[in-house]
This record gives structure tokens, sequence and C-alpha cells, in this order.
């Protein structure tokens, strides 16, 4: 080990400097022009969205369309967020309801599940683990309509009887939007890794302190496992705030409805008002934008990790 | 680097860990996460084949055995247009449509993905962290709020888009109004109707569909890149430096040595886009909302843009009583995707094998 790490320090001032001589100024600023005509474009439709949201309708229309507008019309963003039925707020609350409500129910079932199958012994652990991990293969499209069905026949719920039958049961109600995506094998799974990582010795001396299971989870678990949690919740909140298709069809009214489905009414024009879209779209962009800019670590470690996440 | 590897490690340190606390009381900690996976994951696959062999409206009809999958099969697969001639049937069509939405959306992902990593890895020291922030903030924000800023930018009438192509002398298209497919569109020019003796269906995807495949990639690529710098971090630096010594340059490197080394990270993306391309929705249902049959609904222009996750719905949502119809396509759709997981699992216990 010694020697290699010797060879290894010899070797590294020659490496640096033929790696240098190779690589040319030229090539270096030709890739950074590169990768940032690259990012440029990446980011472009973002810029057509925020300067395209103070545009005039007349404006937002004209043909050759300019980036920047001649008239700014901070207006539109008024005119957006009372273009829906019971305004944008009122989406935004909803999807602000189902995200948190969802994100943190979800956070709790998978971390107790998690931490039992990272630390408790019980019958049947094994087994259930690999189911749990199964229904990592089952994808959305399977489940949609039986779910739907589950959740318009829920027993005692909605005007229903015991068999499910009479009423609408959960259809249009938050519950309906919150309660499929509950668990989440992956979340389980990316959990019960953070919490194999840590050190027995936690564990043993908690035991030593007399601390219960529940107890540990709680006061050691918990605080030094924030950054797996955290990414769990990202994720969780990102995946609810942008879904449309389930809260499309396990609802009816606009009034819970969440925001992604509001965006629908913005198109409903002969003539779109694009600079109202504009002001529309990023105003339900921005939170994740925020979100995604302050936790930029945690969502790269829990892709890394996790590798699958559509 | 990624759950093949944290997998296994997770069995081994399982097996030497379990010895905690007996008895019955750690099953309830997993009962809640096991009473929602088992009503809302597991036991869907079954009621799922229990609803395909009904009649089904808002609730179940009449019982019809395997007619569904004779229609699907049958119908969906070949069928008789108005001139009695015979046609692509529905489910067909919406296979082929899906094709050719992973065929180009995926390979292409995956190629800039990999370029722009390696160049991000090999090359930039400073502001890589900006650039990844700048490559991955579409990911994130896709949703039907950003699919709009789309529709505006490839806007027939005012898009930005035909305003580029005009400037550097290029026709302007229609984009998201034009079912004609792209390559028969090039070849015939921006006004024409198409060719109407060649067969729309096998020519590619139409123009509406190459917009969805640009959004698409637009959308995903920051994820690949982000998996394809991981896959390049844990290739050993000394491997790199070792081929430096004896007189490779970066060309030799990257084809000797750094593209065999992100092979199962390619194949891994190649198999997690297909997926992820078999499943999309959400873009495709705001983007093509207001060009399907009749103005409402998704998959227009002229069906060009139904993929087989907008079929489902179709049936399901907008027509009535194929909703045990609509479970019989989902069932196909869903063999699919099991058979491309199963193949994705199987890659990664080789890797696994052999690290």
């Amino acid at each position: 080990m010694a020697t290699d790490a010797m060879t290894q320090e010899m070797v590294k001032p020659m490496v640096r400097e033929k790696h240098q001589g190779r690589k040319s100024v030229l090539g270096a600023l030709l890739v950074y022009a590169l990768l940032t005509l690259g990012a440029l474009v990446v980011i472009f439709p973002f810029l057509w969205m925020i300067f395209g949201s103070f545009k005039t309708i007349a404006e937002s229309n004209a043909y050759p369309p300019t980036l920047l507008p001649e008239v700014w019309q901070p207006q539109n963003y008024l005119a957006a967020w009372q273009k829906p039925p019971n305004t944008l707020g009122r989406y935004m609350l909803n999807s602000l309801v189902i995200a948190t409500v969802g994100t943190g129910v979800q956070l709790l079932i998978c971390l107790l599940a998690a931490y039992a199958f990272s630390r408790l012994r019980f019958p049947g652990r094994d087994l259930l683990f690999m189911l749990v991990l199964a229904t990592t293969m089952i994808p959305n499209e399977i489940t949609l309509i039986p779910n739907f069905v589950t959740i318009r026949r829920f027993p005692l719920v909605g005007g229903n009887d015991f068999w499910g039958a009479g009423g609408s049961g959960l259809y249009d109600t938050y519950a309906a939007m919150i309660l499929p995506g509950l668990a989440g094998a992956f979340n389980i799974f990316l959990l019960r890794q953070a919490f194999l990582a840590l050190p027995n010795e936690f564990w043993e001396a908690a035991q030593l302190d007399g601390a219960s299971s529940f107890g540990y989870l709680w006061r050691i678990v918990v605080p030094l496992t924030l950054p797996a949690l955290l990414t769990v919740a990202i994720f969780g909140f990102i995946g609810r705030w942008n879904g449309l298709l389930w809260p499309l069809l396990v609802t009816r009214s606009e009034s819970i409805r969440p925001v992604q489905m509001a965006m629908v009414y913005y198109q409903n024009e002969f003539l779109t008002d694009f600079g109202m879209v504009m002001a529309a779209s990023l105003m339900v962009t921005l939170p994740i934008v925020v979100l995604f800019i302050l936790l930029q670590r945690q969502f790269v470690a829990g892709i890394t990790s996790t590798g699958l996440k559509g | 680097m990624s759950a093949a590897t944290t997998i296994t490690t997770a069995f081994r340190r399982w097996q030497n860990n379990g010895r905690r606390t007996s008895g019955w009381g750690g099953l309830l900690y997993v009962l809640p996460a096991l009473i929602i996976l088992v009503i809302f994951e597991i036991w869907p696959i079954f009621f799922n084949i229990y609803i395909s062999l009904w009649r089904w409206d808002v609730g179940p009809l009449r019982f019809v055995g395997l007619a569904n999958y004779e229609r699907l099969f049958g119908e969906g697969f070949l069928t008789v247009d108005y001139n009695q001639q015979l046609a692509v049937g529905e489910v067909l069509r919406s296979l082929i449509v899906t094709g050719y939405y992973v065929l180009g959306r995926v390979p292409l992902t995956i190629v800039l993905a990999f370029v722009l990593a390696y160049l991000l890895f090999l090359w930039v020291k400073r502001g890589r962290v900006l650039l990844r922030t700048a490559y991955f903030l579409p990911y994130v924000t896709n949703s039907a709020a950003i699919a709009l800023v789309f529709a505006w930018i490839f806007d027939a009438r005012i898009g930005v888009f035909n305003a580029m192509l005009e400037r550097i002398g290029l026709p302007p298209l229609t984009w998201l109004n034009d079912p004609i497919p792209f390559v028969e569109r090039l070849l015939s020019g921006p006004e024409s109707a198409g060719l109407s003796n060649w067969p729309d269906l096998a020519a590619g995807p139409s123009v509406a569909m190459v917009v969805i495949i640009l959004y698409s990639i637009w959308t995903s690529l920051g994820y690949n890149i982000v998996i394809y710098l991981a896959g390049l971090t844990s290739i050993p630096n000394e491997l790199i430096e070792a081929a430096r010594i004896d007189g490779a340059d970066n060309r030799i490197i990257l084809r000797r040595i750094i593209w065999p080394l992100v092979t199962p990270t390619t194949f891994f993306l190649l198999i997690a886009n297909t997926i992820f391309a078999f499943q999309a929705f959400d873009p495709i249902y705001i983007l093509t909302r207001k060009t399907g049959v009749g103005g409402g609904g998704a998959g227009g222009p002229l069906e060009s843009t139904l993929t087989v996750t907008v079929l489902i719905f179709r049936n399901f949502y907008e027509r009535a009583n194929a909703v045990g119809y609509a479970a019989a396509i989902a069932l196909l759709l869903f063999l699919i995707i099991l058979g491309l997981t199963i193949v994705q699992f199987r890659l990664f216990s080789r890797r696994v094998h052999y690290q």
C-alpha cells in the first residue's frame, strides 16, 4: 500500500504535465462553449416563459416574436390568477394540501416500514420485503383502472354500503388523490439503505440506555438520516405537484382539483393569451424550481442511489 | 453506484443484522405500508384481469369472457375502414406510434446525455454544478404547465421555432397540427398534403410526434446526465492515468476505457428510458388535447400521437362501456413493461457478479 501511494505521488506531477499538454486551451474553450450553448438551449423555454409572461396579448400573438416584451404587462399575473374557476390560488392550495399531506403520511409510512425491515426481526420479514421490492416492477398503467374502481367502490364512505355499492365511494375527494401513492416501495428501499448504514454501536448504546425500539427510531435514526428522508420527501412532493393523470381521473369538482388541472383552462381560447398562460405556468412551476435549487444535492443523491425514478 | 450494488450489499447486511427484536411487534411497523401496497399495487393486477373479462361501465354490466381480448387482437390489430379496405386497428396503430416515440426519444437522449456527461466529467472543473443544474431543471419541472410553454414555442402560427427556421431560410411547419410523417414532410415540402400513396403509419413518427419527442428528450436529458456522471465518476482514476502514461490520447481513452466501462450504465438507461417512454402520458395529453378527434381528447392529429397509454385513457375515460376493453389493453402494456423490467433486473444481477 505504502509503495503504491508513493509511486502514485511520484507519477502524479508527470501525469498532470502530460495531461495539460494534451488538453489545449482552445479545446477547453470549445468544450465550454459547446456546453454553455447546450445549457442555453435547455434553459431557453424557461426564458421564453419568463419574458413571455409579461407580454400583451397583441405582442404574444405577433409574428415573428421577440424574446423581450416591448411593453411590460405584469397584469398578466393577476389575469392568470383569476382565470380558472375559484382562482388559481384555490388549485395551488389544493396541490399544497395533496402534496404536503400525501408526502408527510407517505414519509411516516415508509419510515416505519423501512425501520422494521432494517432493524427489527419478525416472522415473515424476508418474504414481506421481497414482496415490497417486487411491487417496484408494477407499472402505473395496470393499477390505473382497478384503483379507480376501488376508489369508487370504497366501502362505507360516500354513500357506499359495506359491499361498496350505492354511492360514489372516495371518488371526488382529497383522499382519492392521496391514498394510492402512500407507500412507494422505492422509498422504503431507499430509507432502509440509509438506516442500515448507521453503525450498530448506536443501537447497542440506545439499548443499554433502555430505549424502546420506537424511541431509538425517533431520537437516533430520524435525526441521523435526515438527508435520506429529505430525498424521499422532495420526490414525493414534486411528483404530486406535477401529477395530472390520476387527479384527472378521480375528481370531478374544480374546488378540489390540483394545479396541473387548472392549466387546462388556459388552453380553451380561440386567440390564446399566451402572456397570461405563461404567467400561470410560471406561478405553477416556480415552487418546484425554488425547491430544486435549494435542495439540489438531495435530488442528485436520490437519483443516483435508486437509479429508477420516473 | 446504484440500486444493483445496494441491493446485494443490503441483502448481505440484513442477513447479519437481523437478530434484534423478535416477535410480532415489527409487523405493526410494516402494516400500513403493506395494506396500501396490497390494495393499490398487488390486488390491482388481479382485479385488472377480472375487469378485462367484463363489459364494464361505472360498474360491471355483463360478463363477456375473453371478448375484450378478441376485440384487442382482432379489430384492434386489423380492421376494415370506410372504403372496405383492410386497415391497421387502433391497438396495433398505438403500438407502432409508441414504438416511434420510444425509438425517437431513447437513443437520442442517451447519446446526448453521454456526450454531455463525458464533457462535463473530463473537461469541466469550474462551473460543473451550474451546468448540471441547467440541464437538470426540465426534469423536475416536467408537467402540464411546462408543456404549454412548448405548445407556444411550436405554435403553427406564431411559434418562435418557426420564426427561427425562417430566419435561417427553412420553411415553417405546423408542428402539433401536422399528422404527416416527419420524413415525408421533409421530402414533400410544407404545403403538400402528403404523398397519398405512401402509407403514413409505415413512414415514421408524424411531425406532431416529433414535437412530443423533443419535449421528452428535453425533460429526461438531465436525469440521464446525472446517472452517466455517477457511472463516469466510478471509473478508477488510475486506469485513465495509466493509459495516459502509455501515450493514449483522449479519443483512445474514450473508446477503449470510458465507453466500455459505462456500458452497464448505458444498458440500464436504455431500459429505464424505454419504460419511462411507455408510461408517458401527461405531456402528450396536454400537447395534443385539442388536436384529437372532434377537437377534444388527446392523441391527434389523425391519431398520430395516440400512444398505448393515451389509448387506454381514451377507452377508459372517454368511451362508454369500454372499461373492460381498456383493462385488456392495460394488461398487454403491463406484460410488455414487465418483460423490460425483468431484462433490467437480469442486467443488474449480471453486473453485480463481475464487480
